[in-house]
């Protein structure tokens, strides 16, 4: 008969973890000073943001999302990711579901890559099933939240296109403005406007721009801290979406790096044992 | 029951002696449930058109000091008010697990699923069904075992030892659904002279590569299934657990928004008649439709069985046509909707499954399963008056 509880769609994190690739983006001013073009200099920052995160080998992390309708009523999701960097293609990511209880334990596995489509798998404690799914959902929300999975995918500088708009500053930072245009299939946006801290290279905002052109989502990134003398992550994420007034935060805690993890870490089989 | 209280003894040992490093884990659920049946039985014995139940299951997990190594304990208890045979405990896992990168060894009652499919997982066949959890579940008890598993860059290498078999739960003559005649309870036949002690063998290879992902398996022992005879003594359908040797191979190959499945099964046996069986089909989903969060999926799978009309079970040239909605919300509601047509027959059954988060800690599903054009199909007829709504709410923790 039809085992439906296989089937059961739950919400998969795949590469939130990665988000921290694009927190910590970061730039080489000289680089930018020698670009001709405003897209020559936008893809110049987008390179050397890539380049300054190289070398993190692997992080571990605990997030907490904390969900507000237009009521303000709330719901609260806490997981736990870990991510390996793999040279020369997307990072490998694991994030394992501590809250809500009803899926406590499930656990989603992410190959990201580049060019080629993701691979993705889902592990469903309760029947002990791993199921490979599809990744081209790339502008679904993730667990309901007003982040979507491509927000907080892996990100690679061949995701998009690039085009440097000019200079600003936000919250008294002297900041870069440019602007990205998704370069992969099924993106829900047409681009992104983002804010990048001049001195430190990471992103403070970024605009969402819908298929129509319109403005849906504006996403703030604070409480940033430096890791091991280099790497930059942001402790707070603010996502709000303009159109529906609903908002979610995303904090972090507990970032480890270089832990040791393995590629034997990142399988289908470990996507069931990790706790 | 005898092995129940050794595990019982052994798992208030192990939680209470010194010398775990870790802290003690514990996840579960405890649920209410209740189904109300659209007409009477067809049997005078049987419960009337309502039952509820209450269950429990919690999962205790230690790990042993290194990381390594831990031990998993669930138990699982139902209650039911209609059904004697219902009411039961199992312990879905009771397991010592020690992890290496290249190796994995699980000790104890475990529980393991093979299979792509959506309808019907013909290669599944470690753990036996805990059928009278109901038709539309997939609940299994929990399986002794020594399971190896031997990771490497070629692909995952899996050797089951299973020293033990378990008989599938039935409905008690007072239990819904049930067949015309009732089972004869505890009072199970088998192929092998050693019984439920029959040593069983199984090897599976998995592996992804690219966008496929491949499972090869085979098990030599006694099949989950039994065959069920009637006994003229007591007027009884009395369960004969005969020995199978099963070959299963198991694809999924996902692209984009397909997902192409394939569950194939050669099954081999002195007492059957040595047959294939296969599951194939495919699910498509269309991604935030309309602009919505929501994603809709649609499910088609075609069931077969070589033996045909003298299958041992009813889907043996069927067809499943579902759609699977997944609003994406903050209460994660999804359903699913779908209709099993025999294509011999034209017996059909209907199903809808719905899933709703309330609050934080609770969760509600709705289930509902009505038969129609049965007369055809003897095995299927036997449900015609059985069509059940049925809710649940849990509570996890």
């Amino acid at each position: 008969m039809i085992s439906i509880a296989d089937g059961k769609t739950i919400p998969t994190s795949h590469k939130l973890a990665s988000m921290l690739l694009l927190s910590a983006s970061t730039l080489v001013a000289s680089t930018v000073a020698f670009a001709q073009t405003a897209e020559e200099k936008g893809l110049a920052i987008a390179v050397e943001m890539d380049q300054r995160n190289e070398g993190f080998v692997d992080t571990t992390s605990k997030m907490k999302m904390i969900l507000r309708n237009r009521a303000g009523n709330e719901s609260t999701r806490t997981m736990r990711s870990m991510v390996l960097e793999v040279n020369g293609d997307g990072d490998k990511s694991m994030t394992i579901f501590d809250e809500p209880a009803d899926v406590k334990g499930t656990a989603s596995l992410t190959f990201s890559h580049s060019t080629k489509p993701d691979e993705q798998w889902l592990y469903l404690p309760a029947l002990k099933r791993v199921k490979r799914i599809s990744s081209k959902n790339k502008s679904g929300p993730f667990m309901g939240s007003e982040f979507a999975f491509e927000d907080i995918s892996s990100q690679e500088v061949d995701k998009y296109t690039y085009k440097f708009i000019g200079e600003d500053t936000f919250n008294g930072r002297d900041v870069f403005v440019v602007e990205s245009y998704p370069a992969y299939k099924n993106s829900g946006y047409t681009r992104l406007v983002s804010m990048i801290d001049k001195e430190e290279y990471y992103p403070h905002r970024i605009e969402y721009y819908d298929r129509k052109g319109a403005l849906l989502k504006i996403l703030v990134q604070s409480d940033h801290q430096k890791y091991l003398d280099k790497y930059w992550r942001a402790g707070t994420m603010e996502m709000t979406n303009e159109q529906t007034g609903k908002s979610t935060t995303l904090s972090w805690d507990n970032y480890e790096f270089k832990t040791g993890l393995s590629k034997a870490d990142f399988s289908s089989k470990a996507l069931k044992r990790f706790r | 029951m005898r092995m129940m209280r050794f595990y019982s003894t052994a798992c208030l040992l192990l939680f209470t002696s010194p010398g775990f490093a870790d802290e003690l884990e514990l996840r579960g659920n405890v649920a209410l449930q209740t189904e109300l049946y659209t007409a009477n039985s067809d049997h005078r014995e049987a419960m009337q058109r309502s039952n509820a139940s209450v269950s429990g299951e919690v999962e205790f997990y230690k790990g042993l000091g290194d990381g390594d190594r831990n031990i998993v304990v669930t138990p699982f208890l139902r209650i039911d008010q209609g059904d004697r045979e219902r009411t039961h405990f199992d312990f879905r896992e009771f397991l010592y697990q020690q992890n290496s990168d290249n190796w994995e060894l699980r000790l104890g009652l475990g529980k393991v699923f093979w299979g792509v499919a959506e309808s019907r997982n013909v290669v599944d066949i470690i753990n036996q069904t805990d059928a009278v959890e109901g038709i539309t579940t997939n609940e299994k008890l929990g399986q002794p075992m020594v399971h190896l598993t031997r990771l490497t860059e070629k692909g995952d290498f899996e050797l089951f030892v299973m020293p033990g078999f378990r008989e599938r739960t039935l409905t008690g003559s007072d239990g819904r659904p049930r067949p015309v005649l009732p089972f004869a309870l505890g009072n199970a036949t088998y192929e092998d002279s050693s019984e439920e002690s029959h040593v069983d063998f199984a090897l599976r290879y998995t592996n992804a590569i690219e966008e496929w992902d491949i499972g090869i398996s085979v098990f030599q022992g006694t099949s989950r299934d039994p065959l069920f005879r009637f006994n003229q003594a007591d007027l009884t359908l009395r369960p004969f657990y005969y020995q199978v040797q099963q070959f299963g191979l198991d694809l999924q190959a996902t692209l984009e928004s397909w997902l192409l499945k394939l569950e194939l099964i050669q099954r081999n046996g002195d007492e059957i008649e040595n047959h294939a069986e296969a599951v194939a089909g495919f699910e498509y989903s269309f991604y935030s439709v309309l602009e919505t969060d929501t994603d809709i999926g649609i499910v088609a799978e075609y069931l077969y069985d070589e033996m045909g009309e003298d299958a041992y079970h009813p889907l043996q040239n069927d067809i499943l046509v579902g759609i699977r909605f997944a609003l994406n919300d903050e209460q994660s509601t999804d359903a699913l909707i779908g209709v099993i047509s025999d294509l011999d027959g034209g017996a059909q059954t209907f199903s809808i499954e719905a899933n709703r988060r309330i609050g934080s800690e609770f969760k509600l599903t709705l289930d509902a399963v009505l038969w129609t054009n049965t007369s055809d199909d003897e095995q299927l007829d036997a449900l015609r008056n059985e069509d059940y709504v049925s809710a649940t709410v849990a509570w996890f923790f």
